[in-house]
């Protein structure tokens, strides 16, 4: 027996996914189209108000950016914790579920606002540029448009029938919901994705930028989908982050001992979340430069040499400090625990390696120096840190980062618990010897490979790299589930105690990857230089220089500003939503 | 909401550090500007950069040098406009209408005739007519920003002030190639092939000096019956190295850049066409 | 351990490490270490070893007890008047000495490997970086013979026009190397040919110091305008032999 109620959902979710998979049954070459490339000078860019054009859009583009990907990135990690849920039938997790896609909500209307300002401030500023691209890509503008409906149709359905579908048929039925929500929401992604991808790595037109139907091949261009992987890798670990911030604010201004312990087992939930993602991102960022250098030998240099050159030197800096403060929280949290106090003895030489990998990572290549240093030194080459500044060191260095970062999680996972399984010793064993032989390969890897072979063998050599560190965490992971299952608690774990300072590393975790991604967006849009379609749709705006890296830096920690007072503003009013007041005397008595 | 204001506090903090050191602890490069381009955008020009366009279309596009040189007396050298122009406006001679000296100049290029220097004027007409093409005219085609472009080059170098404003003029984007097209034949060359001979006569300028095709250039030989007189073969000689044998009456002055500059087919096909105007 | 002060501890490690690697690099090694780089390692270490004593609840109380006794407790008054008289002191010294001008010439900030321009016009020809290859290079398989021949034709332009300066061991040690500024680049490093194609190298000879971009500094260096002295060929002779002379590869992605 179905429901009415039912049966009209069924229907709506029908409707969206049609709605979903429309573009792919009519993507046909459109006949006869012929959008052609104009040839401006800087007076056809409108001066509005005095508005800095760039900077406008860029702002505008940014933070659009910034609520898109984590409107996007929680319901991938809500989804997955809703079917933990329904997996371990355990209610916490449906609860903090919809508490997670209840701060999204909210970001949900401002992503839209927000992306409205930047369709307009481009529209405004640049009237050719977006003629010339809604000229190529009007198709998949339309469909964005019916995609956007269907996107808002499921994840109100979602949100709002949260309660309503529980239990049985109705949480199978929910899951779909979530699940067609990622389908829709991913595929939103992917056709924005494809418009600026276009505008780095054109396709689908000729020399002179001339499009003439080939819609398919300007989406599928060279930067799509080492762009769409990074993005969503990006996305997760960067929603995890925000959602951290969220609990740590509910658990700092927090009354009771319960709702601490639920903010705290949140915040650690989404901390968890952002560094699962977090441990993979190099590792696509990795494969997008590559692709990047196979595009474009000029772009790669660009990217990687030059002026942003430096970028990747702050770049290292925020990673470093995303690291330490994931893994500061991580040492932080035992404290929950009496049992964490075996530990603490290795928490020294986790940090000693994580700050020396990172001091590894942040040498760069081109080192300033004094004069009086130059000439001790005979020259800007350094004979000893000079090695360090190119990619082996820095391959084998984030690998390393990475690895312990995870040695860091398994102690945390042990700190309260007492292994019963026969085969402790073995266990144990075999995962050290795992750690050992996996660092032995990672080094020889590194310097081996990274020093006295070909350039080939250099950038061949990442991918082995790579591969150990996955393998090595998958695998010690697998193994201590077994060896922890069934295990002793030595002392109970005491959610909600931890010291504040631990909430600040997740804060200093939410600003960092902010200002991370906004970073990294510069130098994404950056690297197309003077383009505003590379080599194919010249920028001859005033602003068609490439601005200097400390002015890109005040421009993003603005946006940060910015952005973080309307997240403060989304979880102030999801706090509000649920307030209920009942003034005496108001409302006239029945 | 202390709680509130110590989080706010410690996020501008840590973006504060973040952008202190974006600033302060590395290096600020300067990144190049973007490399200037074919079309000329003048409304982001100075006048500086607007007398280096001039002296560019002056050297190239204009063809100027062809005749105004040190090489020989076809046309007058305007490195003393300063001295001269004031002068010439008073002078019984002068038939045009220009009232100063940036007139006098743009006048001077759309009707060469408003004033021939003494001794410098077609055969035959007691310097009353100038050989000089109008500069809009087809084989040249200056624009009127173009040729603004090339008062200011004239009047910085010859010692003047340049009192001629920039155009602000969209219409009149200068378009100026780097340099004369140099054909060497090595993987360099882009443009496409000439069509027919007589686009190479107007796009090489023949008609500048030779009275050619719908061109009354009177500098060099009439070429309008060339092919009764001439064969291919010395035809080809005169293209590549003009100078082998001069016309009676003619100084040496054609420069022996054309070959350079046309492929072999091209040459062919200019030769044949000149052999055939019987 | 156990009896020295966890601050105590901190602030030891911290002096410690940093004089570990003036000793390191300015007196074993005979490398200094650039004090740039020395300052941002200081700052991630500190943040490191503070969040190791940080990381529990004792270990933090610990740590801030003698501050918090210092300036809590009545009977360290005297203490408590000298530190804070001479904490500010100090710390404006500190300032004022970073911030006074010294006799010392601005630093030149150059990029080694400035990015190279789409096309570049060399010998009057207009080429395409993006897609420029050495023209010799498939000799290597298709006719190792002649490739050696071209090898040797290269070693011998090499020591005619380069080794004066680049080193006859292209280590960048040649006998005018000591009275240039920046010092010529040394070849056997893995961070110099190693890292770049062949049409980067093509460019670097071919334009020299004079095309480089203004990132680059081209006004400070020394390299010549080879295009005016050596022919289209010989470059690309010269650049086989600095790739075989070192035993490098140039740099490629498909293999």
């Amino acid at each position: 027996m179905i429901s009415t109620s039912i049966k009209q959902l069924l229907i709506v979710m029908l409707v969206v996914f049609l709605l979903a998979v429309l573009p792919f049954s009519v993507a046909e070459a459109a006949e006869g189209v012929q959008v052609t490339v104009p040839e401006l000078s800087s007076s056809d860019y409108p001066v509005i108000a005095g508005v800095n054009s760039r900077v406008a859009v860029w702002l505008a583009a940014q933070l659009h950016l910034w609520f898109a990907a984590f409107v996007l990135a929680v319901p991938i990690f809500v989804f997955i914790i809703e079917s933990i849920g329904v997996w371990t039938r355990d209610q916490r997790y449906d609860e903090m579920a919809f508490e997670f896609i209840k701060v999204s909500i909210t970001a949900y209307s401002l992503t839209a606002i927000l992306g409205g300002l930047l369709a307009f401030s481009l529209f405004i500023f640049y009237p050719q540029l977006m003629t010339y691209l809604t000229g190529v890509f009007s198709e998949s503008m339309f469909y964005y448009a019916l995609l956007f409906f269907a996107e808002s149709v499921t994840l109100y359905v979602y949100y709002y029938g949260w309660h309503w579908l529980q239990g049985g048929d109705k949480k199978w039925i929910h899951l779909t919901l979530g699940l067609l929500l990622n389908a829709v929401g991913t595929l939103l992604m992917l056709l924005a994705n494809a418009w600026l991808t276009f505008m780095m790595s054109p396709n689908g037109v000729d020399t002179a930028g001339t499009f003439t139907g080939d819609t398919w091949g300007a989406i599928h261009n060279f930067l799509w989908n080492p762009i769409n992987l990074h993005r969503v890798v990006a996305n997760v670990a960067f929603g995890g982050s925000v959602v951290g911030a969220y609990a740590a604010f509910k658990f700092l201004s927090a009354s009771g001992e319960d709702e601490r312990a639920h903010y705290d087992w949140m915040g650690y939930n989404a901390n968890f979340i952002a560094i699962t993602a977090l441990l993979p991102l190099p590792f696509a960022g990795y494969y997008l430069t590559a692709e990047i250098y196979e595009y474009s030998q000029q772009m790669g240099i660009t990217l990687m040499g030059g002026v942003f050159a430096w970028l990747f030197i702050i770049q290292a800096v925020l990673i470093g400090t995303l690291f330490i403060a994931a893994n500061y929280y991580l040492w932080c949290g035992m404290g929950r625990s009496e049992g964490a106090h075996r530990y603490y003895p290795y928490i020294k030489y986790i940090a000693f390696v994580i700050v020396a990998s990172f001091l590894v990572w942040f040498t760069p290549h081109t080192l300033v120096l004094t004069n009086e240093e130059l000439k001790a030194l005979g020259g800007p080459y350094h004979k000893y840190l000079g090695p360090l500044g190119i990619m082996p060191a820095k391959n084998t260095a984030v690998n390393l980062m990475i690895l312990f970062t995870a040695v860091s999680f398994l102690i945390y996972r042990r700190s309260n618990k007492l292994p019963t399984v026969s085969w402790v010793q073995t266990g144990n064993a075999l995962q050290i010897a795992l750690f050992v032989a996996g660092i032995a390969n990672i080094l020889i890897l590194g310097i081996y490979y990274g020093y006295f072979t070909n350039t080939v063998y250099k950038v061949a050599a990442s991918i082995p790299q790579v591969l150990t560190t996955l393998v090595v965490i998958v695998i010690s992971t697998v193994i201590d589930s077994f060896l922890y299952k069934g295990a002793e608690e030595v002392a109970p774990l005491r959610w909600g105690r931890v010291p504040d300072r631990s909430q600040y590393a997740l804060f200093l975790l939410a600003v960092a990857f902010t200002w991370l991604m906004g970073l990294m967006g510069y130098i994404r849009s950056g690297i197309r230089q003077h383009w505003h379609v590379t080599d194919v749709f010249r920028d001859n705006s005033v602003d068609a220089f490439t601005p200097t890296l400390g002015y890109a830096a005040n421009v993003v920690s603005i946006g940060v500003v910015i952005f973080m007072a309307m997240v403060v503003f989304v979880f102030w009013i999801s706090q509000v939503s649920s307030k209920k007041s009942y003034p005496e005397g108001y409302w006239k008595t029945a | 909401m202390t709680q509130f204001l110590k989080i706010a506090g410690f996020s501008l903090l840590v973006i504060s550090l973040f952008a202190t050191y974006s600033n302060l602890g590395i290096p600020q490069i300067k990144p190049a500007p973007p490399p200037s381009q074919e079309s000329v955008d003048l409304s982001s020009m100075d006048m500086d950069s607007f007398i280096s366009l001039g002296e560019k279309i002056y050297n190239t596009k204009g063809t100027c040098t062809l005749c105004h040189n040190e090489l020989g007396g076809r046309a007058p050298m305007l490195d003393n406009l300063g001295e001269v122009v004031s002068a010439r406006l008073e002078d019984a001679g002068y038939k045009g209408s220009a009232a100063n000296v940036v007139d006098y100049i743009v006048e001077s290029m759309n009707e060469p005739s408003a004033y021939v220097v003494k001794g410098f004027g077609k055969v035959g007409t007691n310097d009353q007519e100038s050989p000089m093409p109008d500069v809009r005219s087809g084989s040249i085609g200056l624009s009127e920003a173009e040729t603004l472009a090339i008062v200011a080059f004239l009047q910085d170098s010859s010692g003047l002030d340049v009192s001629i404003e920039i155009p602000s003029n969209v219409e009149e984007v200068a378009e100026v190639p780097e340099e004369v097209p140099v054909s060497t034949g090595g993987q360099g060359s882009q443009r496409a092939k000439y069509a027919s001979a007589e686009e190479i006569v107007a796009i090489l300028g023949c008609g500048a000096c030779h009275k050619i095709a719908e061109f009354e250039g009177a500098i060099g030989p009439d070429l309008r019956l060339i092919g009764q007189s001439r064969d291919a073969e010395h035809l080809r000689q005169s293209i590549l190295d003009p100078n082998a044998d001069i016309t009676e009456g003619f100084v040496a002055m054609m420069p022996p850049i054309y070959g350079d500059q046309l492929f072999a087919s091209e040459l062919e096909m200019l030769v044949e066409y000149m052999a055939s105007l019987k | 351990m156990q009896k020295i002060p966890k601050l105590l501890q901190v602030v030891l490690i911290v002096v410690g490490v940093y004089f570990g690697f003036v000793l390191l690099f300015d007196f074993i090694l005979g490398q200094v270490i650039p004090s740039s780089l020395l300052n941002m390692y200081m700052f991630f270490i500190v943040a490191g070893v503070l969040a190791v004593y940080t990381a529990t609840e004792d270990g933090t109380r610990e740590l801030v007890a003698p501050i918090k006794s210092l300036v809590e407790d009545p009977s360290k008054k005297k203490t408590r008047n000298i530190v804070f008289a001479v904490t500010p002191v100090a710390v404006a010294l500190f300032v004022y000495l970073q911030l006074v001008p010294s006799l010392e010439a601005p630093l030149e900030l150059r990029s080694i490997h400035p990015a190279p321009p789409s096309t570049v016009k060399i010998y009057g020809k207009r080429f395409d970086l993006r897609t420029l290859v050495n023209p010799y290079r498939k000799l290597e398989e298709e006719d190792p013979e002649e490739f050696r021949a071209m090898v040797e034709a290269g070693a011998s332009i090499y020591i005619q026009n380069c080794h004066f300066c680049h080193g006859d061991k292209l280590d960048g040690q040649g006998p005018y190397a000591a009275g240039l500024n920046p010092v010529p680049l040394n070849f056997q490093d893995v961070g110099t040919i190693a890292q770049l194609q062949e049409s980067f190298l093509f460019w670097r000879i071919a334009t020299g110091g004079p095309g480089l971009p203004d990132e680059a500094a081209p006004w400070i260096s020394s390299m010549p305008v080879w295009q005016e002295f050596l022919t289209e060929e010989e470059i690309w002779q010269v650049i086989l032999y600095l790739y075989d002379y070192t035993g490098r590869r140039p740099r490629s992605w498909e293999e």
